[in-house]
């Protein structure tokens, strides 16, 4: 349906997309994943022609959109976009959003745009909104009509720019959940997105972009488990573990919490793990590190395992100095919780690494 | 809102009532009705030694400031642009005495008794009619001193001065002009009304002295006469530039003016006096010099009826500069959304030129230069002016009106797959339309005001109606306030059709039922 062919594109000098080459049948349900900046939303702009690619072809239907000819205005009708921000038309209710495009662009009928319209919100939980303006909605709800926009014009295929990026974590839900009902009816998508749950939950193919390329394009599987290229499967290894440092007396630790929230929240760690990893990090870290290391340059790293349904910690500090060490009578108490909370803690000095702490729990 | 706006216009009205009202009351510069009698009066400086170190009132383009140095050393010259203005700010005590000639001190006693003068004349003014310096000019200039030798030496023009001198308005008739056979053309005339008894207004028309001079020369040689009334520091202008054919409006005639234009003979030489306040002057209840005042700026003469006058002009001049303004902003606007650099730069220096310079300026060069030659009106070239700059500030308007959409509307539009013009009209100039609108009231009014200096090219508005009111009453307060009220209602009017108007395109504003329109909902 979609074949790019060589295609490149360029901002000036720096060449961003290098060669693009994949062709997306009918059907595809693509997550585009990649590390920031390497040209992934570029890549739904060119197809879009928002941004004109600077070589190389695309062909939409066989129709090669790069040609002078080509009736660019055509080709956007068959291709939905959805942004980041919404972009939904301010001055328009939340049903006259979905009908404007049909009305104008396809010659429908008002009545018939607004029963589909109301149809299509109905669909995405939103038949009560019909007459809303956009700034009454929640950022879930604007997403949500803008989908619903998207699919009043039925187009051949859905881009999404990261849907749910901009969204307040609580709401990222109700969006992925449209998403996902599109893909399970078998909508042809791409989706450009960092959520590793809704790429693995909506894809069945996956691009990995880097390099100005697209670096693996495969089956979501395969992609996420075994990956077969070097930066694909860091990258993919990255996206299950948090990994931060602590380089100073000064540590944000809030911050850090935050992040910690997120990381179980997007894993479905139960709360109460959750909380016991958080504590765990606190005691070691801030009430038992901190103190003693000269030199702080913590390292830590929170991995979860599905299958196995544990977490470890692993943190790693230039000093030689045990945990277990820390106050001056015996075991004092954040070592006690530390130990109460986790299901063994393993310790390690080698010269070259430093000290090492492995800790599991459940 | 709506009611709120009301509100605040109400508000404002009173407390610009309350400041003027407020301020009469203290000043208590009512003018009170003349005395009968006229007997003489004793000036409250007896001769021209004791104006030494005061302050003496001339006319701006007047040859009065050099005789006052001669006559009176040590006083001060204030210039006005106004004889009236000049009377006013002398029995606001902003001046101690005002120098004007003989017929005017005449006409200015009938009326207003707290007014007396030094009976020393400072000098002698010829006053003389001005032609353009080319050969129609020449040719006028020579036939107009003729005529005026003739009526001096056959003893005419004494007989006419003695006319245009008498106090009551009933015995000093002026001829039909418009009538005139003019087989010749027809000559444009122009004077500033504001000084009788030489040029000013009676029941909304020219008349006076020049004037009649004016027109009998017109029918003697054959001419049609057209008369126009404009600003005294536009007098020179127009007819440098060939706007008009002659002027006079007790214009002196001088060597400095001789290279610019020609002078006729004088049409009569006046012995210039000083006027000063009356030392005896007596004064009126508040309620009845209220009443008088009334009586005088808008019954006497049907006065009402010029105000009615210029506040239709006012108003022709603003509705229309607004919607040819906002058409032509809107035009630049689309040309240079296409136009690329060249036409954005064009367009650039013409809104920095238009907007960098005073809206006077702006008129009185399109007048004299632009239009010198063009058969346009005053009003034509108001409509002109403003409209270039409404357009300007229409242009600046949606050019940051349509910046503050955000960039993501138009994306999302071409996705869809409408095109640029498609967009433009149905996603970005409606909301670039919300950002403006505020700003586009807010011109509306400063418009309005602006238009207030169309007098300098010959346009009779609302503020030069008020300037011709206050030169037959010689105050100054009444009708100030009169025009001012009349601005702030014509404002408030204006502000309320752009309300009405901006509501009803405002696409939040409307009712469930338009929105919905011709669909069933169930
Ligand atoms: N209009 C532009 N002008 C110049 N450079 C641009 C423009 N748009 C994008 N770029 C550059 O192109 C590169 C790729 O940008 P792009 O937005 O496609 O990355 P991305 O993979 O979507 O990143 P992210 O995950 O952060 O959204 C970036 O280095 C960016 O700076
Ligand atoms: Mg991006």
């Amino acid at each position: 349906m979609i074949e790019f062919r060589h295609m490149q594109k360029a901002f000036g000098t720096s060449v961003v997309l290098k060669d693009i080459n994949a062709t997306v049948n009918e059907g595809d349900s693509i997550a585009v994943i990649g590390p920031s900046g390497t040209g992934k939303s570029t890549l739904l702009r060119c197809l879009t022609y928002l941004d004109p690619p600077t070589g190389g072809q695309i062909f939409v239907d066989g129709e090669d959109i790069t040609a002078p000819g080509c009736n660019i205005y055509k080709v956007r009708q068959k291709m939905g976009m959805v942004f980041q921000s919404y972009n939904l038309f301010g001055h328009m209710t939340v049903i006259e959003n979905i009908m404007y495009a049909p009305v104008k662009l396809l010659g429908m009928s008002r009545q018939d745009a607004y029963d589909r319209g109301v149809e299509l919100l109905k669909k995405v939980g939103l038949a009560d909104r019909t007459l809303k303006y956009p700034e009454a909605l929640s950022g879930g709800q604007k997403q949500r009509v803008a989908i619903a926009r998207t699919l009043a014009m039925d187009p051949e295929i859905i881009l999404f720019d990261e849907p749910t990026s901009a969204l307040d974590p609580t709401m990222t839900g109700e969006v992925e959940a449209v998403i996902e009902d599109l893909a399970r009816a078998g909508k042809t998508m791409m989706i450009v997105t960092h959520e590793m749950n809704l790429a693995k939950r909506v894809a069945n193919r996956v691009f990995y972009m880097d390099e100005g390329i697209i670096y693996e394009d495969g089956p979501a599987d395969q992609i996420f488990n075994d990956p077969q290229r070097e930066k694909t499967s860091r990258f993919v290894r990255k996206l299950k573990v948090l990994e931060f440092n602590i380089d100073s007396h000064g540590f944000d630790f809030v911050g850090a919490s935050t992040e910690i929230d997120r990381y179980c929240f997007k894993n479905h760690i139960p709360l109460k793990t959750s909380n016991k990893i958080r504590s765990v990090i606190e005691e070691l870290c801030v009430q038992i590190l901190l103190p003693v290391v000269k030199d702080p340059g913590i390292n830590v790293c929170v991995e979860y395992s599905e299958e196995e349904e544990y977490t470890i910690i692993t943190v790693k500090y230039p000093d030689r100095f045990r945990p277990e060490d820390s106050g001056d009578s015996g075991e004092d108490l954040s070592y006690r919780l530390l130990k109460a909370n986790t299901e063994s803690i393993d310790y390690s000095y080698d010269e070259a690494e430093g000290s090492t702490i492995v800790m599991k729990l459940r | 809102m709506r009611k709120r706006n009301k509100l605040k216009i109400h508000s404002g009205l009173a407390i610009t009532l309350a400041i003027l009202m407020s301020f009469i009351g203290i000043s208590g510069v009512f003018v009170t009705a003349a005395s009968e009698d006229g007997g003489t009066r004793v000036p409250v400086y007896k001769n021209l030694e004791e104006l030494s170190g005061k302050r003496v009132g001339v006319q701006v383009g007047s040859v009065f400031d050099k005789i006052v140095e001669e006559a009176i050393p040590g006083a001060s010259v204030e210039y006005y642009s106004t004889f009236p203005d000049e009377i006013n700010a002398l029995k606001a005590s902003k001046l101690e005495g005002v120098a004007c000639v003989e017929s005017v001190i005449i006409q200015l006693q009938a009326q207003d008794d707290s007014i007396a003068y030094i009976e020393e004349p400072i000098g002698a003014v010829p006053l003389g009619f001005l032609f353009p310096k080319n050969e129609k000019g020449k040719k006028l200039a020579d036939q107009m001193s003729e005529f005026l030798t003739n009526m001096r030496e056959s003893g005419e023009m004494d007989r006419l001065m003695a006319v245009w001198n008498e106090t009551d308005e009933s015995l000093k008739p002026i001829e039909d002009y418009k009538s005139l056979p003019a087989e010749n053309g027809t000559l444009t005339f122009v004077t500033e009304g504001t000084f009788p008894p030489f040029d000013y207004f009676r029941e909304g028309e020219l008349v006076g002295y020049d004037v009649d001079v004016a027109i009998r020369f017109c029918k003697e040689y054959g001419y049609g006469i057209e008369l126009k009334d404009m600003n005294f520091d536009a007098l020179m202008p127009a007819v440098q530039s060939g706007k008009c054919d002659f002027a006079a409006s007790g214009i002196a005639i001088t060597e400095e003016r001789k290279e610019k234009v020609y002078f006729s003979e004088p049409d009569y030489y006046q012995d210039a006096y000083v006027v000063v306040l009356a030392a005896d002057r007596s004064g009126g209840s508040f309620i009845s010099s209220l009443k008088d005042s009334f009586n005088r700026t808008f019954i006497k003469e049907h006065r009402y009826r010029l105000f009615l006058k210029g506040i239709w002009v006012t108003l022709a001049i603003t509705v229309m500069s607004i919607i040819f303004g906002t058409l032509l902003g809107f035009i630049l606007y689309m040309w240079c959304r296409k136009g690329g650099k060249p036409a954005n730069a064009i367009t650039r220096f013409c809104i920095w030129l238009v907007q960098g310079m005073p809206a006077i300026v702006l008129l009185m060069i399109l007048y004299y230069v632009v239009f010198g030659k063009a058969d346009i009106g005053g009003i034509g070239v108001a409509v002109i002016g403003f409209t270039m700059t409404f357009a300007a500030s229409v242009y600046s308007m949606i050019l940051s009106g349509v910046r503050a959409v955000d960039f993501g509307q138009t994306e999302a539009s071409y996705a869809l797959g409408f095109n640029d013009t498609q967009t433009f009209f149905g996603i970005i100039l409606p909301q670039a339309a919300r950002h403006f609108m505020p700003t586009f009231k807010a011109e509306i009014v400063t418009l309005i005001k602006a238009t207030a200096v169309v007098g300098y090219i010959a346009v009779q508005d609302l503020t030069k109606m008020g300037d011709i009111v206050r030169s037959s009453t010689y105050e100054a307060f009444f009708p100030l306030i009169a025009v001012a009220v009349m601005y702030f209602v014509l404002a408030g009017l204006l502000k309320l059709v752009a309300n009405k108007l901006t509501a009803s395109v405002d696409p939040e504003k409307r009712s469930e039922e338009k929105i919905l329109k011709g669909i069933k909902t169930k």
